[in-house]
């Protein structure tokens, strides 16, 4: 019997070495689409997706730069996308998490193939030519994914000397994890306010800017300019947007969604948290599917899931159990998970 | 019969399917009324997952897994509502607005309307709303208070909402939870619209509306022609409301989703703009019967019930959006399936969500204190008002002493506002709210008009927008009329909103006998039953002026702190009484500012330490007893007064307490002998095995009757006197054996 399915797209950062050749990896059979996405990168004079995907090594600086991470994760979040098998799942919903939320409208039927590519390359290129300010993330979970007064007070504080010192915001609610963002100052005031965490937290972002707060009120302004309301058509299915609101094929205002894409989305914060929870309330799917590249939001999923006591789930240990016995989080970057979505 | 009431339930997908879609009751486009085709395939959604959910709360009520199935099917036109008003306009919604409270829910990004109506038909304890108390229609931040009248019982609240919201605009109400410009909502069917509530808060409205006072409030009738199994006669919500004075009358067909619109809008803009009650009737049919377990077939033709199935409002909006090009019939089908897809999964894993299992977790939510006090504003007295320094350094008696209490009261929190019958220019009828409207203005002292179950509807409704109301009832005898008011809606807010919801108050109210033998049964009643057994609220009476005084900081004390409906049961009979044993001793006055403190709740008042016998009592009891004991103290007896100046929940370790080493225990009750406090507290004496010799006096069972004859069926001191003698004469080994 087919299973129903919401799909979750990444945002930045999920292709990194290890990902290298994924697009050709598993699909060579989407020659059309991936020619189609090197077509217009070419165009704009940017380094194809092909050539990013075959490079012979990794290199953050060209590989995580704004521009063509988003560009390449755009390319296999997308190809994993039309390689789940249809025949075993119906898709329910899509979501995703910051540059995650342009995948959804990709996927989801809002933007063509030649938009989809445009959006993305274009925010990645307005990004890296006019981001400013970072982020930083911080656990406000504990080390078994449970919830820590401790911890929430300590990214309370945090943002407060960040206000102190300079600007800072919460910028994404990531499952179990806040992502700050704010100008030099205010992350350094952040970073020093939070008490290390885990030996990695606070972790500073590279090449990241202050996404999803009033700092890139200036980018939004020249997406509008870049980009006409034209841009959209009518989802074939919901999608479910950073602050939770679902998108549904028929009632969906066009205008309002460029307003939120190039608008409300840019400046405010992004709450995957809540598109998560909004996922499994209002769909109650059978699974969640994680398109690749890299499964690392599988954590913040995970985590957001143990918030919800969803599926009984009380812990990073519950979790771990239940996905060995019978997953419901199906990481499509997880050689050992892909089998049982494509 | 089965067969019929499935085919009623499948008749929507079935005449889909065979494009048997009804003819147009309005020649009105979607663009007539600037519905854009993502608004109408909107409200589309709604009413197609309102019916989802309806049929799946069927589907799990007969395995026995669900626990509700009254629904909204017929009623989903009512999503034109919600479209029509703004998100934080407050609700007071009926149990089949299923379809508004999903519209509304789009309203407001990151709600799980269908995740939270799932919750609630399986009676979860995640339910948001009422963590599985009840299966009711309601949210916080969709400013919809939960509803769980079934006779209009929410109207009298809605209409006091909407008169706070035009109050708060007056005294620029920095504090009020609806916004200066909100409308108020409430719904209700039409055999609904004939209880004596609805008529009386319809009625309380359009007299608001008569005297040009604004009253930003839209009732909703939702006519579907049939009560249970009673039809509604043709055309009587419209001769009956079409033409109120005061009240505006609009009319919308609500299976028509577009002419439902254009009404809701044309309600909406009126009530807004020009502050006027408004009366929305709206045409809808009634479908899938009144309930999971009613028979239709039953009492109605087969005939009758698919001519109603072939107006199912979901067909009319699936033509609409043919029409407008929105979307295909195979698209509304796809749709349909698809939505039911996911609310059937939705059902699913709600019925695997925890539920109350213990009585503590059920109970816990009666009272709301753990949400910690309300935030207060100082409240100014108007300038020009009397100065009462004077009459606060001087010996008052009782009513006096209310008066300067709620003066205090108002100064403090600028959100208290008294309102009764006769309360305000004329200060009360016994002036226990003398000179208040000179001082604080017409704004928050106020007379009513004379209907007991507006006045407490209006205390609730202002209480939901963040007023701390002080109602009064004029007599004890003309709050039974009105007692569902207090019982099944205001006592019940915190239970049935997971203490989100509050109304608390400080209702007033003038009682007991000892008139003297005037006024008769009706302005001496003497049976406070009707407050004790109504979980969470507090009933307090007060036995002299410095008690009253004490006792009612403490009643607000506990309406602002711990959001408590206190109920404040003044003795009439007190109100003048200055002196307790002799002519000039002065002994129930106080002088108001040398009264320090609360009495607090849960603490009685002992009065002497005699070792020979305790008179546990209260109000008058409490006054006849003191008289009572001077005469057995010459007689060599001598008692300790225990006041119990709380009478529900009951003080009874406080009155264990006081009681002490003392056998002997007198109880005065001067209410009647069945259902009055005695009966309790005898009862809590064998709850315990107290080891006590204990009896009581009290008034007969009986009505007060006029003149001296009233005595005869009041306790008096006499028989206080006799019955203590008689009990110190039974031996104390009694009740060790």
């Amino acid at each position: 019997m087919k299973q129903s399915a919401v799909v979750i797209f990444p945002g930045r950062g999920v292709y990194g070495k290890d990902q290298l050749g994924y697009l050709a990896r598993h699909h060579g059979d989407k020659a059309d689409f991936i020619a189609g996405v090197d077509a217009w990168r070419e165009a704009q004079g940017r380094e194809s997706v092909s050539a990013l995907d075959t490079a012979e090594t990794y290199s953050a600086a060209k590989h995580a730069s704004s521009v063509n991470a988003s560009a390449i994760i755009y390319a296999c979040a997308l190809a994993d996308f039309a390689a789940i098998d249809r025949e075993r799942y119906d898709i329910a919903a899509v979501c995703g998490n910051s540059l995650g939320w342009y995948l959804t409208l990709a996927a989801g039927g809002a933007l063509s193939p030649p938009n989809a590519i445009r959006l993305v390359d274009t925010m990645g290129a307005l990004m890296e030519e006019k981001g400013v300010g970072g982020q930083i993330v911080y656990p406000f979970v504990d080390e078994d994914w449970r919830q820590s007064r401790a911890r929430e007070k300590a990214v309370g504080d945090a943002l407060h000397a960040g206000r102190t010192e300079g600007e800072a915001f919460l910028s994404i609610r990531l499952g179990g994890m806040a992502v700050l963002a704010g100008d030099e100052a205010g992350l350094a005031a952040m970073e020093k306010s939070l008490p290390k965490a885990e030996d990695r937290y606070p972790f500073r972002l590279a090449r990241h800017a202050a996404f999803h707060t009033p700092l890139l009120s200036h980018v939004s302004a020249a997406a509008f300019d870049a980009l006409g309301a034209d841009l959209f058509t009518a989802p074939a299915m919901p999608m479910i947007d950073g602050r939770g609101a679902v998108w549904t094929p028929h009632a969906t205002d066009l205008g309002a969604l460029y307003q939120y894409t190039l608008g409300t989305q840019i400046v405010e914060t992004y709450d995957f948290s809540k598109s998560v929870e909004v996922a499994v309330k209002e769909f109650a799917p059978d699974k969640l599917i994680l398109a690749g590249p890299g499964a690392t939001l599988g954590a913040p999923i995970a985590q957001e899931l143990i918030r919800h006591r969803w599926l009984g789930l009380t812990s990073k240990t519950d979790f771990a159990a239940l996905q060995k016995e019978d997953p419901f989080l199906l990481a499509m970057g997880r050689e050992d998970q892909r089998n049982a979505v494509t | 019969m089965a067969g019929a009431i499935a085919a009623s339930a499948d008749g929507f997908l079935s005449r889909l399917q065979a494009q048997r879609l009804p003819a147009p009751l309005s020649a009105a486009t979607a663009a007539d009324t600037g519905l854009s085709a993502a608004d109408l395939a909107g409200l589309f959604e709604s009413q197609m997952t309102s019916r989802r959910l309806d049929l799946e709360a069927r589907r799990l009520g007969a395995e026995k897994r669900g626990f509700y199935s009254i629904g909204s099917a017929g009623h989903e036109g009512n999503a034109a509502v919600a479209s029509a008003f703004r998100l934080s306009d407050m609700a007071f919604l009926h149990y089949r607005s299923g379809a508004f409270y999903l519209e509304r829910a789009r309203k407001l990004p990151g709600e799980t309307p269908v995740w939270n109506m799932a919750l609630s038909f399986v009676a979860s304890s995640e339910d948001p709303i009422s963590g599985g108390r009840h299966k009711v229609i309601g949210s916080k931040p969709l400013f919809i208070p939960p509803q769980t009248s079934t006779i209009a019982s929410h109207l009298p609240k809605a209409m006091g909402a909407a008169f706070s919201v035009a109050l708060a605009r007056t005294h620029k109400k920095p504090d009020a939870e609806m916004p200066l410009d909100a409308v108020v909502l409430c719904s209700f069917g039409d055999a609904s619209a004939n209880h004596s509530t609805a008529v009386g808060a319809v009625n309380a409205a359009a007299h608001t509306g008569y005297r040009g006072l604004p009253l930003p409030l839209v009732f909703v009738c939702e006519d579907n022609g049939i009560g249970i199994s009673v039809k509604t006669p043709d055309g009587w919500i419209a001769a009956s409301y079409g033409a109120r004075p005061g009240l505006r009358y609009v009319y919308g067909d609500a299976r028509d989703i577009i002419d439902a619109v254009r009404a809701a809008r044309e309600a909406e803009t009126f009530a807004r703009k020009l502050r006027r009650p408004v009366f929305l009737h709206l045409r809808t049919v009634r479908l899938m019967g009144h309930a999971g377990s009613d028979l239709e077939s039953g009492y109605r033709e087969r005939g009758e019930i698919e001519t109603e199935a072939d107006q199912d409002p979901l067909l009319h909006t699936a033509r609409r959006c043919v029409e407008a090009g929105v979307m295909s019939l195979e698209d509304a089908e796809r749709l349909y399936d698809e939505t039911g897809a996911r609310v059937r999964r939705t059902m699913e894993a709600a019925c695997t969500r925890p539920k109350l299992s213990t009585a503590r977790a059920v109970t816990e939510t009666l009272t709301a204190s753990a949400r910690g006090p309300r935030a207060t504003l100082p409240g100014r007295m108007i300038r020009t008002a009397p100065d009462d320094a004077r009459a606060r350094r001087e010996p008052q008696h009782m009513s006096r002493l209310i008066s300067l209490t709620l003066a205090e009261q108002m100064e403090k929190d600028a959100s208290v506002a008294v309102f009764g019958e006769d309360v305000g220019r004329k200060g009360g009828v016994y002036g226990a709210t003398a000179r208040l409207q000179q001082k604080f203005g017409p704004g928050r002292v106020f007379d009513t008009l004379l209907d007991e179950q507006s006045i407490l509807g209006m205390a609730i409704g202002m209480a939901h927008n963040g007023f701390l109301p002080v109602p009064e009832i004029q007599f004890l005898a003309y709050v039974h009329n009105a007692e569902d008011q207090l019982r099944g809606e205001a006592a019940s807010l915190s239970f049935f909103s997971k203490s989100q919801y509050t109304n608390p108050m400080v209702v007033r109210v003038a009682g007991l006998a000892y008139q003297k033998g005037f006024g008769g049964h009706f302005h001496n009643d003497n049976s406070v039953a009707v407050f004790r057994d109504i979980p969470g609220v507090v009933l307090g009476c007060p036995s002299s002026g410095a008690e009253a005084v004490r006792m009612m900081r403490e009643a607000f004390r506990l309406a602002r702190e711990e959001r408590r409906i206190v109920i404040f049961l003044e003795p009439i009979a007190l109100y003048g009484t200055k002196d307790l044993f002799d002519e000039g001793d002065g002994a129930m006055t106080a002088i108001f500012d040398g009264v320090e403190g609360r009495a607090p709740f849960g603490e009685v008042n002992a009065i002497g330490d005699g070792d020979d016998l305790a008179i546990v009592t209260y109000g008058n009891g409490a006054y006849l007893s003191q008289r009572a004991a001077r005469t057995l103290k010459d007689k060599g007896v001598h008692a300790r007064i225990i006041d119990l100046r709380w009478l529900a929940p009951l003080p009874v370790e406080a009155m264990i307490d006081a009681i002490g080493p003392r056998r002997h225990v007198l109880i005065v009750d001067e209410c009647r002998k069945t259902g009055s406090p005695s009966e309790e507290i005898l009862a809590a004496f064998a709850d315990r095995g107290a080891p006590y010799i204990a009896s009581r006096v009290t008034g007969a069972d009986c009505f007060i009757p006029l003149g001296p004859a009233a005595n005869e069926v009041l306790v008096s001191e006499t028989d206080i006197v006799s019955a203590a003698l008689k009990l110190i004469s039974e031996p104390s080994q009694q009740a060790a054996e």
